[in-house]
């Protein structure tokens, strides 16, 4: 059946691609052309510092793949899932004029922050901005912001597991296929085609494993399911944040990449040929400005939809390996534009999956929205029916592969910061197996209240802060490049102020249930102990009050240096030549 | 009898072009998946050697540091094929790192 474009997903996709078009061909170049002056013959960090470990020319097809592959996680997926609630009409100009004129602004600029800056990543470059006090912040920051991550995924892949029978198998398979690939890899020298071959059949034979067996059911473990498989996770996690990385987690992503791509490219050309296969938009296109339990529109939808609009773990990942790889200042726009605007399409694709099932799903808050939705848009032109069962697990996978891979490398950051951060009397606080520990041990208690949408909110505007951070520093180094720095600064001043007041609102809400002006945040079965369920809430009110101050320290301690620079108070910045 | 040539010449410097441009696009989808799929693991495990060079420089030259780690009969058997790396390895060692490098393995 055929029905209309405009009925359809697909004209608002083909929309989206025009302004990303728009944005690379046209905006970035300006940029690129009259603020960097970007020029093939300037030295790069990695030409200047070859040291063939951490700096090296790449080519910028790589580092556009390395690029995509490390911003692109659950942001873009499940992001616009709480951002419908509004309607998806907001959803998708948020995420058009998110990219447009911030979120590649942000991973570009970053990468020639790094690049013009013999190399430096986000650390030293805050304290040349703002001192030594400057980067301690940060770092604190960081640290918050990892546990927030981690509460948020750890909680996610636990729900996956929870609602989507035959899921953890098929998780379980892949892992074994990722130990066997890497086996074969580096102690056995296979050929790299052969194994890759073999564990791309190996994950979908997991995959259709998972779907005959749909074992375990909902509710296997009964009221505290979601508690035991976040402990199961935390135990695979464990393994993986102590043992070497050829040995668990490099040949896991490895085989994981697969599914991963091909979700992508499933869900994308699903939404495209929606009107082929008759998918029509069922979601209202604007449902309010506030909504129950998420709250209103504004601040909220700006930091619902993270790195799918703009992402402040992109500017952690500019800077700490990509701008030290570039092989030439040109490479800069296709590879951070590019990657950018590339996940912003994924995102709108994602957003489609969620516009074409039922509001039902939506308003109760159903996590299964997505799967449905991607199978809808994948299953007319795969098969239909048929393959609806087997589509439904590769998509709940295809979920769980982007938070567990993000997530076995998020607490494996926390184990090496806290090496880093502890030292003295608290030394045996960064010992590997106590930091770990740690670092699992947190996130599973926060995660323990159920409300992953508060959680999620308080990640979204940790992120997105940290994005208006990186874009203030940005305008900060423009401005002492006597450079017109506008493009930076109207973005950090919109990121600044929409992810403080996000921030304020969250914490303003666990305020009002620690104060018990508001009933707690918990869902079954933390409900049967009110003592502990308004001791986390009490909790998250306190790391609401840390991370806004925090992000307001630095916001305020950032704009005062680009003011200065604005005012030539500041040295100007020598371009390295 | 002219044109002939010059057509056959064009339709042959358009396979040239042709099997250039196949070649590009063949190099960036292979360099796409490489970075999608390696390259993050690729530059761990580098800096893993680096880790592990820093070590056995430290435990080669640790006598003449100040730190006699080894007998220095053994220090100077080894000493040969340490010294081509003592640049780069002060290089290395002495470049300033921040916790946030540490993002990238």
């Amino acid at each position: 059946m055929q029905v209309g474009y405009l009925e359809t997903p697909s004209l608002w996709i083909i929309g989206a691609l025009i302004a990303y078009a728009v944005a690379y061909y046209f905006y970035a170049r300006w940029v690129d052309e009259h603020i960097w002056e970007v020029s093939e013959s300037r030295t790069t960090p990695a030409h200047m510092y070859l040291d063939g470990v951490e700096y090296f020319p790449v080519s910028r097809y790589v580092l556009y793949g390395f690029q995509f592959k490390s911003i692109a996680a659950l942001g873009p997926i499940l992001g616009p899932f709480i951002a419908v609630a509004y309607g998806w009409v907001p959803a998708l100009i948020w995420i058009i004029i998110g990219n447009f004129f911030i979120g590649w602004v942000q991973d570009y600029s970053t990468i020639m922050l790094t690049v013009r800056n013999e190399g430096r990543s986000m650390g030293p470059l805050v304290y040349n901005a703002i001192g030594e006090r400057g980067r301690k912040i940060l770092l604190g920051y960081l640290l918050f912001y990892l546990l927030i991550i981690s509460a948020v995924f750890i909680y996610l892949v636990s729900l996956f597991w929870n609602v989507f029978p035959g899921s953890f198998i098929a998780t379980i398979g892949i892992i074994i296929t990722g130990l066997i690939t890497g086996e074969l890899l580096y102690k056995y020298k296979a050929n790299i085609f052969g194994v890759t071959a073999f564990a791309i059949i190996l994950t979908l034979l997991s995959v259709g494993v998972g779907t005959v067996v749909a074992w375990p059911p909902k509710n296997v473990f009964g009221p505290w399911s979601l508690q035991v498989w976040s402990i199961i996770l935390a135990i695979i996690l464990f393994v993986g944040a102590i043992v070497p990385l050829p040995k668990f987690i490099t040949p896991m992503n490895f085989v994981a990449v697969f599914p991963a791509i091909g979700g992508v490219i499933l869900i994308i050309l699903g939404a495209l040929f929606s009107p082929l296969g008759g998918i029509k938009v069922l979601q209202p296109g604007f449902k309010g400005w506030y909504v129950q339990g998420v709250g209103p529109l504004f601040p909220i939808l700006f930091v619902s939809i993270a790195c799918g609009a703009i992402s402040g773990w992109h500017s952690l990942v500019s800077t700490s390996t990509t701008g030290k790889q570039l092989d030439v200042e040109t490479d800069a726009r296709p590879v951070g534009a590019g990657a950018m605007l590339t996940e912003g399409l994924l995102a709108t694709s994602a957003l489609a999956a969620y516009m074409v099932v039922s509001p039902d799903l939506i308003a109760k808050g159903k996590i299964a929205a997505f799967v449905n939705g991607a199978t809808l848009l994948s299953a007319f032109y795969l098969g239909g029916k048929a393959s609806m069962a087997y589509l439904s697990t590769f998509f709940a996978i295809f979920l769980v592969i982007y938070a567990i891979t993000v997530q076995a490398l998020v607490t494996r950051y926390w184990r090496v910061f806290s090496a880093e951060l502890f030292r003295g009397t608290w030394s045996w606080l960064g010992n590997k197996y106590i930091a770990t520990f740690i670092g699992l041990l947190l996130p599973i208690l926060f995660a323990l209240t159920g409300s992953w949408i508060n959680l999620w909110i308080y990640f979204g505007g940790s992120n997105q802060l940290l994005a208006g951070m990186a874009l203030t520093l940005v305008a900060f180094y423009v401005a002492k490049m006597r450079k017109p720095s506008w493009y930076s600064a109207w973005p950090a001043a919109f990121m600044t102020i929409v992810t403080l007041a996000a921030l304020l609102w969250e914490t303003y809400s666990f305020g009002l249930s620690t104060f018990g002006l508001a009933p707690v945040k918990a869902k079954p079965p933390l409900t049967q102990y009110p003592a502990a369920a308004w001791a986390l809430n009490a909790l998250f009110f306190i790391i609401g009050i840390v991370l806004f101050v925090l992000g307001l320290y630095m916001s305020y301690a950032l704009w005062s240096a680009y003011m200065k620079a604005r005012r030539g108070e500041v040295e100007a910045k020598e371009v390295s030549t | 009898m002219v044109i002939i040539p010059l057509f056959g010449k064009k339709k042959e410097r358009g396979r040239e072009e042709g099997a250039k441009d196949k070649e590009k696009v063949s190099e960036a989808i292979k360099g796409v998946l490489y970075g999608f799929a390696v390259h993050g693991a690729a530059t761990a495990a580098l800096k893993t050697r680096m880790h592990m060079e820093h070590l056995f420089m430290l435990m080669t030259l640790g006598d003449m540091l100040g730190f006699p780690i080894i007998p220095p009969y053994y220090s100077l058997k080894i000493l040969p094929y340490v010294v081509p790396n003592i640049k780069s390895w002060k290089q290395r060692l002495f470049r300033e790192r921040d916790f946030t490098d540490m993002l990238s393995g």
